[in-house]
């Protein structure tokens, strides 16, 4: 069990500033993900933690200890890779046997790990294959098998699951998640998939630009973004230009009493939120009248989108009937509940983050 | 700033490769430079010798034959070998292996065996020649130009054939399905799509071809009787039976050299922009001619590899017929070898002593060096990559001259051991070992080593355990390719060596140029075998086809 204290790390390549002073404090046996768009910064993170790259300043500390002035073998951290990285001259057993060996560990105590470890990733029986004769959802078994046989006291996981199919992803993640959960193991998890990040997380951090945006449970950065970047990222979302104005919030034609600040903001709401008129609701609300321009049936639910002065606004209607599927080119109004939506300065910042519930 | 300076193992392989080069090319190569600068009775600095090079018309024809062999050579070779890659990639061919194989001997045997064998055919008493002629078919006998490009062309072809095939098979089928399709002939679609997209392994088999046409040495000395190039004009000016000109000799070099960075220098634009990155998603697949077709493209195929792996061929048959002199009388007799056995022995030891003590440091620095240019980019390791593009510009000729010049005082006196051969055997074919590492390390990725680091090996070990054998195929091929060249050298041994280190290639130049061919043929058939063993033990070990002597 360890935990993880990341201060003042910052890096540049040359003249361009990949990680500026992030800060991280990452409990014992949490599961901390990071995730954001490409170039954002978290692969180099990740790689810094584990040692592959070195940090023009700042500190790592595991367990009360500084561990940034280590070689990257001696830090003792489990890696997983995006492309599996799975030793080809190698059988399974040997894969995993492979930090153990480094190790020194005694035969009997190899053997009884590596057993462990892949009957933990529901390999067994795998063990003189090669990898070639494998499936990349069973090489990145291996991988992890091989991670965790070490017993490392930090997990990485740089994208582990982006090359593989969608229905394996979803079977792999649960799997990472509870083999996780049962050996408490620290992971940092890096990835670009937001739907993955909040199946998996204790806690996400969302970053952008070598820059942290917002840390927090799965459900607050999806419910109550404080950053409009973490909004847009995670999840869709509406938004919508508005004003602060002598009290009101004035949205298009629409105006509403919101008393505080003042200026421009943008309106933001999920389309899970946005209400379809007839289906009633109470409360305040913003009112806009706009066109059906569009319907995407999905199955469990349809997708509205709608066309209104303001700007385009993507309504989500669970469970369809079937006469909504006829609704292109129809007048409808909306309702955009005040206690649902959240507003951004122009500059990202938060006036109001989204519902408590 | 909490970086630092890291020395480890790369560190120091990065400094001994630069000392290496440093030491065994660059200076010796300066003093090429230098003595092409120097007049050679007052020894001020003047271009005299460049300004006689152009002006002197045996000079100027050097000059022309030397373009005119690398071109005519390198079209040769491209027309066959690209014609034989076609044909066996993209239609059934029978006998696959056997046709890989006589390429493979045609591209293993000493390049001047071939120049003699096809002497021993076609030159004034060549037996096709005489046979023909008491048919009453008369066909001049083939010395010069046409000779030395003909012999270039089968000779060459098979560097082309290998590194075409590879390319042609690597072609994604979906894209010429795609030109099929939009109704594109086949015709036009080789042209307009096949061939552009292999026009990287065509550049790189005609850049090559070029280098190693321009820089042969053996063939025009043998069978091109007044056909100069800048190769033999250099050897026979420093060689001196008429009291030498080094000057000159060193200033021809130059010319020489130059000529090829030209070609190196086309070849990288004509490729500035092809680099084309493909998943490939199905291999092309092999047609099944029938009819005239087929028999075309056997008969096509066939006729391509039989004569490249003739001189070969031509060679073993006659080192087991009775000789007289430079006569072969009828009859079979092992008196060659005999004559081989008690007289010149000393040069098979030298030459196979010689060859495996530069192919262990070739391969050992080879590898180090391999991966310092694939895996540590940086601007030293970049030079490091172009300046070991200067070998294989450089001709042997050039290189035995260089070498002689620098390594013949103190600090380093050299002249007369068999280091000096090997040292300059080693600099010639390191570039062979550290850029086939180069490409094997590609296939390489680079997170298998991090996961060997993360797992607790420190990078040494990782590099070790991990890289090294995943690699040990690209290993294997650099060495072969290596030994097999380091036994064949003749041109640079030809300068530096005396006679206790003469070895085989220079022994057979020797005799065939004394006009002793019984002799020549039974050392060239041994020096083929051992080649040969070399390959075989090569293919053996790794496990691997031709495609291990690119």
């Amino acid at each position: 069990m360890a935990d993880l204290k990341i201060q003042g790390l910052a890096k540049s390549y040359k003249d361009v500033r990949v990680l500026e002073s992030i800060d991280l404090d990452i409990a014992s046996g949490e599961f901390f993900t990071l995730l954001g768009p490409s170039g954002c910064g978290k692969t180099t993170l990740l790689r810094t933690i584990a040692g592959f790259q070195h940090q023009d300043k700042g500190e790592i500390i595991v367990k009360g200890e500084r561990i940034d002035n280590k070689p990257a073998h001696k830090r003792d951290i489990g890696m997983v890779f995006q492309d599996y990285a799975i030793f080809p001259h190698l059988t399974v057993a040997e894969n995993v046997a492979f930090g153990l060996k480094a190790r020194s560990l005694p035969k009997s105590e190899i053997e009884a790990r590596v057993a462990e470890s892949l009957k933990m990733v529901r390999l067994d029986g795998y063990q003189n294959r090669l990898p070639a004769e494998m499936s990349g959802g069973q090489q990145q078994r291996v991988g992890l098998a091989r991670a965790m046989a070490i017993r490392p006291t930090l997990l990485l996981m740089d994208e582990p699951l982006s090359n593989l199919d969608a229905k394996l992803r979803i079977e792999l993640r649960e799997d990472i998640r509870d083999i996780q959960r049962r050996l408490g193991i620290t992971t940092i998890y890096v990835t670009h998939d937001q739907e993955e990040a909040l199946a998996v997380s204790d806690r996400i951090c969302v970053m952008n630009k070598g820059n942290v945006e917002q840390i927090g449970t799965p459900f607050e950065i999806y419910r109550k973004p404080l950053r409009r970047f973490a909004a847009a990222f995670v999840g869709t979302m509406n938004f919508l230009p508005a004003q602060l104005d002598g009290g009101r919030l004035v949205v298009g034609g629409q105006s509403i009493p919101f008393p505080g600040s003042e200026g421009a903001v943008e309106v933001a709401i999920r389309p899970e939120n946005v209400v379809l008129a007839g289906a009633g609701g109470e409360g305040d609300a913003i009112l806009l009248k706009g066109e059906v321009r569009k319907v995407t049936f999905l199955g469990r639910e349809a997708h509205y989108t709608l066309k209104t002065d303001v700007g385009e606004i993507v309504a989500q209607v669970a469970d369809p009937e079937h006469d909504f599927i006829v609704m292109e080119g129809r007048q409808v109004e909306i309702r955009l509940p005040l206690n649902k939506i959240a507003l951004f300065r122009p500059n990202g910042d938060v006036v109001k983050a989204g519902p408590a519930r | 700033m909490t970086r630092r300076i890291r020395f480890d193992l790369w560190t120091f392989v990065l400094i001994g490769a630069w000392a290496v080069l440093l030491i065994l090319l660059v200076w010796p190569l300066s003093s090429i430079l230098r003595a092409s600068l120097l007049d050679n009775d007052t020894g001020a600095v003047s271009l005299i010798h460049y300004i006689e090079i152009f002006t002197t018309k045996v000079y100027q024809r050097a000059i022309g034959n030397t373009f005119i062999a690398g071109f005519g050579g390198m079209t040769g070779a491209l027309i066959l070998g690209v014609t034989l890659a076609f044909v066996t990639t993209r239609f059934h061919i029978y006998g696959r292996a056997l046709i890989q194989t006589l390429a493979v001997i045609a591209l293993v045997a000493p390049p001047f065996i071939g120049a003699y064998a096809w002497i021993v055919l076609f030159g004034a008493s060549g037996v096709v020649r005489k046979g023909l002629a008491s048919i009453g078919v008369s066909i001049p006998p083939l010395y010069g130009v046409a000779g030395v490009i003909l012999v270039f062309s089968f000779k060459f072809f098979p560097h082309v054939f290998l590194i075409t095939s590879g390319a042609l098979g690597a072609i994604n089928r979906s894209v010429e399905e795609a030109a099929e399709s939009l109704g594109v002939s086949p015709m036009k679609r080789l042209f307009t799509v096949t061939l552009p997209l292999i026009l990287p392994a065509i550049a790189a088999s005609a850049l090559l071809t070029f280098v190693l046409s321009i820089a042969d040495f053996g063939t025009p000395r043998i069978i091109g009787r007044d056909f100069n190039v800048l190769a033999t004009e250099a050897f026979n000016l420093f060689g001196g039976e008429v009291g030498g000109n080094p000057g000159m000799a060193s200033a021809l070099s130059i010319v020489l050299i130059i000529l090829s960075m030209i070609i190196v220098f086309g070849q990288r634009w004509v490729l500035r922009k092809n680099v084309y990155y493909s998943n490939l998603m199905k291999k092309p697949e092999r047609k099944h001619a029938s009819g005239l077709k087929a028999v075309g493209l056997h008969a096509l195929a066939y006729t391509i590899v039989l004569i490249g792996a003739l001189p070969a061929i031509i060679v073993v048959m006659f080192s087991f017929r009775r000789t007289s002199g430079p006569v072969f009388q009828p009859g079979l007799s092992l008196q060659s070898y005999e004559k081989v056995i008690a007289t010149v022995s000393a040069p098979i030891w030298n030459t196979l002593i010689f060859s495996s003590v530069a192919v262990v440091a070739i391969v050992i620095s080879g590898t180090l060096i391999g991966y310092l240019i694939s895996r540590r980019p940086n601007i030293a390791t970049g030079a490091l990559d172009a300046l070991l593009m200067v070998p294989y510009i450089v001709p042997g000729i050039v290189m035995g001259i260089a070498f002689i010049t620098r390594f013949n005082d103190p600090p380093i006196a050299l002249t007369g051991t068999g280091l000096i051969i090997i040292l300059a055997i080693y600099v010639r074919r390191l570039p062979y070992s550290a850029r086939s590492v180069a490409a094997a390390l590609k296939q390489v990725g680079p997170s298998l080593e991090d996961a060997a680091v993360s797992l607790g090996y420190s990078p040494g070990k990782a590099f070790m355990k991990v890289t090294v054998p995943l690699i040990v195929p690209g290993i294997m091929a650099g060495a072969l390719m290596s030994f097999v060249t380091a036994m064949n050298e003749l041109s640079s041994s030809l300068v530096l060596y005396v006679g206790s280190t003469i070895t085989m290639p220079v022994r057979i130049y020797l005799s065939v140029m004394d006009g002793e061919y019984g002799t020549a043929s039974a050392l060239s058939t041994i020096l083929l075998s051992m080649t040969a063993i070399a390959v075989y033990a090569a293919f053996h070990l790794s496990g691997r086809k031709e495609s291990a002597l690119l």
